[in-house]
């Protein structure tokens, strides 16, 4: 499936434009680890990102939207597709096809902060090595000035300068987030791809990240692609969100769009099964039959077609494209247009 | 006004009274104060919600309760009081089986005077090992915990495990246990229980697995079931399975239930009461409309401001609680929410420890806007 959801936007203001970009691993299985099949992890995905935007990607757990997300940033290597990036001065490059020595080049404009503060940085090197490593890399800074920048930026993050030779075990949760935050900012990256930036912080930390997360973004025009899982915080911080389902894009809109008339059937059962913070609003959830489709042996047609209670025999047959259905709204279901679906309840 | 939790219910109503629970663990570190002072009544076919941040105690209350602390933790000082109906009071063969191993002139708590009668068993007095405590947990008090596949065996298969809480609770051969599991399992949704019992936990999905989970929680229809974040692990779509199918038992059996998550969402689509806990202890306490319509602890309104609300269509700021939750290790004087309160009063929230008060009826509240009384 390789469709879509061309932007009718002038490449100007695109950022980062995704084509059909697939991430397949062999499947092993058995005493002699033969392939036994391809767990196609995403399978076609297609979304494009303004400057200075956030685009929310959501979904469940093995929709494949943290490997969509390192596959963009090229931690992973993709299977095929097109990630095209709008490099400052430079124009357009398709990172998909770029080997290490261009990649190191293009890296500095586009950097990603990772789920877990506690694996993703290392124990045995201070504060000032972890946010000054990236500086030191592509020799930007080195000696007093180094010091200097890592001190800059760890005050732009909302911490003191002088933890600059701490460890990273004397801090929390949300400090080793923000030390996160401020590698990431390191060389004045364009991009932001936040993976999971919140959900291991406590309640009243994640509030703290993320109103951090918008100072940055209005103070350096930052764009994020932010994924979560967490579709409250994923309707406070984004502009669009695109909601994933076994390796696809299945919708994308704006956010008050996709979140109060969605276009997609699954949206509206995640929309439905999010518990309010509001006794007064007690929904009772859109029953889904089943469980989500396995990305090793997807069902035919529209993967969504054995839980969705508006299915047709097309759908098992016939695999619905992403298409505009309505201005800047993109959804992949046959009966988008016809379709009268249920979004959030508003108070 | 008293410093006890809430208006005193008769005794008819309340299933458990926990009163000023402190427990502490000893660590190389130093000692770590857990709880320090938890009092409330569960009353009897209510969801009561314990919230709060990771810390604050609401898991340590629950396993004070089970009696399940770990070594090095121990119950320093409190009561925790179990009010036994006898409709729960386990089966007459279990009981008798306990009546030989402890017949050394100890209180029987299965003696027959007290059929029909309310019993009071203090479970902080019982040996966590022993026969009473073994004999009550699983069977009247049960608790199904956050991560199904660290909770479930993964030797063993579902069947096995479910049948063995029926067979050792309601002396029932192997063949009738694993009947019932299979019954169970039917009333929690499981599409084929005849093949689910055959399977282990690995070949289930976590949604399944939860069930699975919730199916041994309720196996013996226990007096109080704590559920410790069922749902945290879970997707979001799973999620509200889970909860719908918890409020249909809740209804169907009238299973009290405790309600641990640091979810608020949950809590307001699940809970009647709620408590809120702050480090190690309880900071407001009444229904769960009050909660979320008319908070008052300051640190109540400030987790409500602090998170993303579904729905509200509003794209305002949220607004952080500043600081971090402080270590359980060391000492604060005064309310322990004092250092991150916007309402901070210097010179009064830092001296003294406010008391748990009554403010209005089934409401009440620790903190110093609202009664000068302090905690002895």
């Amino acid at each position: 499936m390789t469709t879509t959801a061309a932007p009718k936007v002038s490449d100007n203001e695109l950022l980062l434009e995704v084509k059909g970009l697939k991430k397949y691993y062999p499947a092993r299985g058995g005493f002699i680890r033969r392939g036994t099949g391809t767990v196609k992890a995403v399978d076609g995905v297609d979304l494009f990102v303004r400057k200075g935007e956030t685009l929310g990607l959501v979904g469940e757990s093995g929709c494949g939207k943290t490997t969509a997300g390192r596959t963009i940033i090229r931690l992973l290597e993709p299977t095929a597709g097109e990630i095209r990036f709008n490099l400052a001065g430079k124009g357009w490059v398709d990172l998909a096809k770029m080997d290490r020595r261009h990649l190191q080049q293009v890296r500095p404009h586009m950097q990603i902060i990772f789920q877990d503060p506690f694996s993703s940085l290392d124990a045995r090197m201070t504060v000032e090595r972890i946010v000054g490593e990236p500086l030191v890399i592509n020799h930007v800074a080195s000696g007093q000035a180094l010091k200097d920048r890592v001190a800059e930026l760890l005050r732009v993050v909302g911490m003191r300068p002088e933890y600059m030779s701490r460890y990273p075990h004397a801090f929390s949760g949300g400090q080793r987030q923000r030390l996160g935050i401020a590698r990431a900012l390191a060389l004045n990256p364009s991009m932001i791809i936040c993976d999971e930036p919140v959900s291991a912080l406590d309640v009243s930390i994640q509030a703290q990240v993320l109103s951090l997360l918008e100072d940055l973004q209005q103070k350096f025009g930052l764009t994020y692609l932010f994924v979560a899982h967490d579709l409250s915080v994923v309707e406070h911080i984004s502009n669009r969100v695109a909601v994933m389902y076994v390796g696809r894009v299945v919708e994308l809109a704006k956010t008050e769009e996709l979140y109060y008339a969605p276009k997609h059937p699954y949206t509206e059962a995640l929309m439905a099964a999010v518990p309010k913070p509001d006794p007064r609003r007690r929904d009772r959830p859109i029953k889904l039959p089943g469980e989500v489709a396995s990305p090793l042996n997807p069902p035919s047609g529209c993967y969504f077609h054995p839980r969705c209670r508006y299915a047709k025999s097309i759908c098992s047959v016939e695999t619905p494209p992403l298409v505009e259905v309505s201005p800047e709204h993109y959804s992949a279901c046959h009966f988008s247009k016809e379709l009268t679906l249920r979004g959030v309840s508003t108070k | 006004m008293s410093d006890k939790p809430g208006p005193k219910a008769p005794e008819q109503d309340i299933v458990l009274r926990v009163n000023d629970l402190h427990t502490y663990f000893y660590t190389d570190l130093g000692i770590s104060r857990a709880l320090n002072g938890v009092s409330f009544d569960i009353p009897v076919g209510k969801v009561m919600g314990v919230v709060g941040e990771s810390g604050c105690g609401k898991s340590v209350t629950a396993l004070s309760i089970m009696r399940l602390l770990p070594k090095s933790s121990k119950i320093i000082k409190g009561d925790i009081t179990y009010f036994r109906r006898p409709q729960h009071n386990g089966s007459a063969g279990a009981s008798d089986q306990i009546k030989q191993k402890s017949e050394n002139g100890q209180q029987g708590f299965w003696i027959d005077e007290n059929a029909g009668k309310v019993q009071e068993i203090r479970l902080n007095d019982l040996d966590p090992m022993g026969p009473e405590m073994r004999h009550i947990r699983g069977a009247e008090l049960a608790m199904i915990f956050q991560e199904p596949m660290t909770s479930l065996n993964p030797v063993y298969t579902i069947g096995d495990q479910i049948s063995e809480t029926i067979m050792l609770h309601q002396r029932v051969n192997k063949a009738e246990g694993l009947r019932r599991a299979i019954d169970i399992l039917e009333k929690v949704g499981m599409s084929n229980p005849k093949l689910i019992v055959g399977n282990y936990p690995h070949q289930l999905s976590g949604g399944m697995r939860q069930r699975a989970m919730i199916a041994m929680g309720l196996s013996c229809h226990p007096a109080v079931l704590f559920a410790d974040e069922p749902t945290t692990a879970l997707d979001v779509t799973t999620e509200a399975q889970i909860l719908d199918l918890m409020r249909d038992l809740q209804a169907q059996f009238g299973t009290t239930i405790v309600f641990i998550t640091h979810n608020l969402g949950v809590v307001a689509q699940m809970c009647d009461s709620v408590s809120v806990m702050y480090l190690g202890r309880i900071i407001e306490q009444t229904s769960v409309d009050e909660i979320f319509y008319n908070p008052k602890h300051p640190y109540t309104s400030a987790l409500l401001n602090s998170i993303p609300h579904i729905g509200s269509r509003s794209k305002e700021r949220l607004q952080p609680i500043r600081g971090v939750v402080p270590d359980p290790y060391s000492k604060i004087v005064g309310c322990p929410f004092h250092p991150r309160c916007n309402a901070f009063m210097p010179g009064k929230c830092d001296k003294a420890m406010p008391a748990q008060t009554v403010i209005s009826p089934g409401h009440n509240v620790r903190c110093f806007l609202y009664s000068d009384e302090v905690e002895e």
